[in-house]
């Protein structure tokens, strides 16, 4: 019983780290312009899409598609931005909220239109087979997707505190009005954000697909877990992010073990109301 | 006399029905220390704020050494070579000192350039020490001083600062007004002081013009101000002039 219960906790852990991703993506967005992207899961779901179609047609694997969705999704992010975003930014919170709806209809639409309702996977990995530690069996293509999960929210982390584009974006995020007079050009800072944001779903989306198969109402489901993680971690802490979508994906794979499958959106969601009455600014949160 | 740095000319911006501009004209020139005081609500920090492109006025041009720089973004501004500091000091409050003005410092720089730039603003600013600390961390005087180096950093040729004196003690005050001569004189920055502390004002400006619900009613130098019955009474009120 125990050893089932940690094996799932530790299968939950790991699935929490790309969590833990895609909700960087969203901070990201969300916390330099303040916009709820509610197509953000959607950008994942279009990711592994994506991923699935150039394994199919390309026999690329998984792994390596981030390669070649990572720059594609930078590129759709951009046009979203200018093309939506960009226009609603002065506008109502309403407003905003009808757009990013809108393009989540429509990319699941889209998606529907083009590769059916039905579920797609992959045919195989190259990380293949599992690893046995004690008593407890892990799946190598998990391990070794939240291990890249990781090493990518490191690199998020090194780009906003090393670069000079990084430290663009988080003056933006202060204070825009002080960055702007200080020669930090935000639409250009703006757009980055969400390119980057976005970006970051196609190395979830390829993390993913090696041991998932995707749907076309996929996103909804990852757009609301990304936020329950970014609200539960609060604004601006990026080991508070990875620590937040470590306990979404473990209390996911507990509500499963120790109740029904059907329960793991039940725990994590009253956990996350738990959390919020609390501690409002999240676990980890900035004043 | 020298030439013109800032001419802003009527200059009007409203917000619904208040006037916080009315047809504001006035002058800059290079390399002097000039001043703006008024009242409170007299329409200061809104006058720089359309200067700065933070805001677009309703009316009215702003030229900068002759280009008409009217409504343009603030980067764009800081890129010409003007920036402002804020009333209530806006330091990026999770970064540390060094960062913030390492910000400042990219406009201008790349690579190991920018740490020089932040060596020399911080050295003149005197934040040496605080270099490693948090913004949100300080204390109102080095914060002002954090706000000056941020906005050196991108090397401006004409500086506004918007009470960057208050709440400061006296001691604190005489230290920021050596550090505004010292750029001055030395780094040939032209310095816009809004301003309450008349300690400041009349200590540091060249030239005052005074601003009151959104006009101006008087310029001169800090003698002639000081004298002037219309600043009196809008300071004191009718009846204080005897």
């Amino acid at each position: 019983m125990t050893d089932t219960l940690l094996q799932n906790l530790i299968n939950g852990a790991l699935t929490g780290c790309i969590y833990a991703l895609i909700a960087l993506g969203l901070s990201l967005i969300f916390g330099v312009m303040n916009v709820v992207n509610f197509a953000h899961g959607d950008f994942v779901m279009l990711s592994m899409y994506l991923t699935f179609w150039i394994g199919l047609w390309a026999g690329v694997d998984a792994v390596f598609t981030p390669l070649l969705t990572f720059p594609a999704l930078f590129l759709i992010g951009l046009l979203a931005y200018y093309a939506l975003i960009n226009r609603t930014l002065r506008q109502r919170y309403v407003t905003q909220i009808a757009v990013t709806v809108g393009l989540m209809t429509f990319l699941r639409a889209l998606t529907q239109l083009i590769w059916k309702a039905q579920p797609r996977a992959l045919p195989y990995s190259l990380i293949q087979g599992n690893i046995q530690i004690g008593p407890y069996t892990i799946l190598a293509s998990r391990l070794v997707s939240a291990a890249a999960s990781v090493l990518a929210i490191l690199g998020v982390y090194f780009f906003l505190s090393r670069t000079w584009a990084g430290r663009a974006i988080r003056a933006a995020s202060d204070d825009l009005d002080a960055a702007s007079l200080v020669g930090v050009p935000y639409r250009q800072t703006y757009a980055l954000a969400f390119g980057l944001g976005s970006a970051l779903t196609a190395i979830a989306g390829g993390l993913l697909m090696t041991f998932q198969q995707v749907d076309p109402t996929m996103g909804v489901r990852f757009g609301l877990l990304s936020w329950c993680v970014l609200a539960m971690a609060g604004l601006g802490s990026i080991p508070g992010l990875l620590i937040s979508g470590i306990i979404v994906g473990a209390a996911e794979a507990v509500g499963m073990s120790l109740w029904d499958p059907r329960a793991r959106s039940l725990i994590v969601y009253l956990l996350f109301i738990l959390v919020l009455w609390l501690r409002p600014r999240g676990l980890f949160g900035r004043k | 006399m020298s030439a013109p740095i800032l001419q802003v000319s009527q200059l009007t911006k409203r917000f619904g029905s208040l006037v916080a501009l009315n047809n504001v004209s006035l002058e800059i020139r290079e390399g002097e220390i000039f001043s703006i005081i008024g009242p409170n609500g007299a329409g200061k920090t809104t006058l720089f704020f359309n200067i700065v492109g933070l805001q677009k006025p309703d009316a009215g041009r702003v030229l900068f050494r002759g280009a008409d720089i009217t409504g343009k973004p603030p980067h764009k501004i800081c890129d010409l070579g003007i920036t402002c500091t804020f009333q209530v000091p806006r330091a990026f409050a999770n970064m540390t000192v060094e960062e913030a003005v390492r910000v400042g410092a990219y406009q201008r720089y790349r690579g190991r350039e920018v740490q020089r730039k932040v060596d020399e603003v911080l050295q003149i600013c005197e934040l040496e020490e605080y270099r490693h600390q948090r913004c949100c961390d300080m204390g109102l005087a080095p914060l002002r001083r954090v706000e000056l180096a941020r906005a050196l950093a991108t090397e401006p040729v004409l500086l506004l600062l918007d009470e960057a004196g208050a709440g400061l003690n006296p001691s604190e005050l005489a230290g920021f007004m050596e550090i505004l001569r010292r750029l001055n004189e030395e780094k040939r920055i032209t310095l816009c002081i809004v301003e309450h502390v008349m300690q400041m004002v009349m200590g540091l400006a060249q030239r005052i013009v005074v601003l009151d619900y959104g006009e101006v009613i008087a310029e001169g130098t800090p003698q002639e101000i000081s004298t002037n019955p219309r600043v009196i009474e809008a300071y004191l009120g009718k009846g204080a002039v005897c």
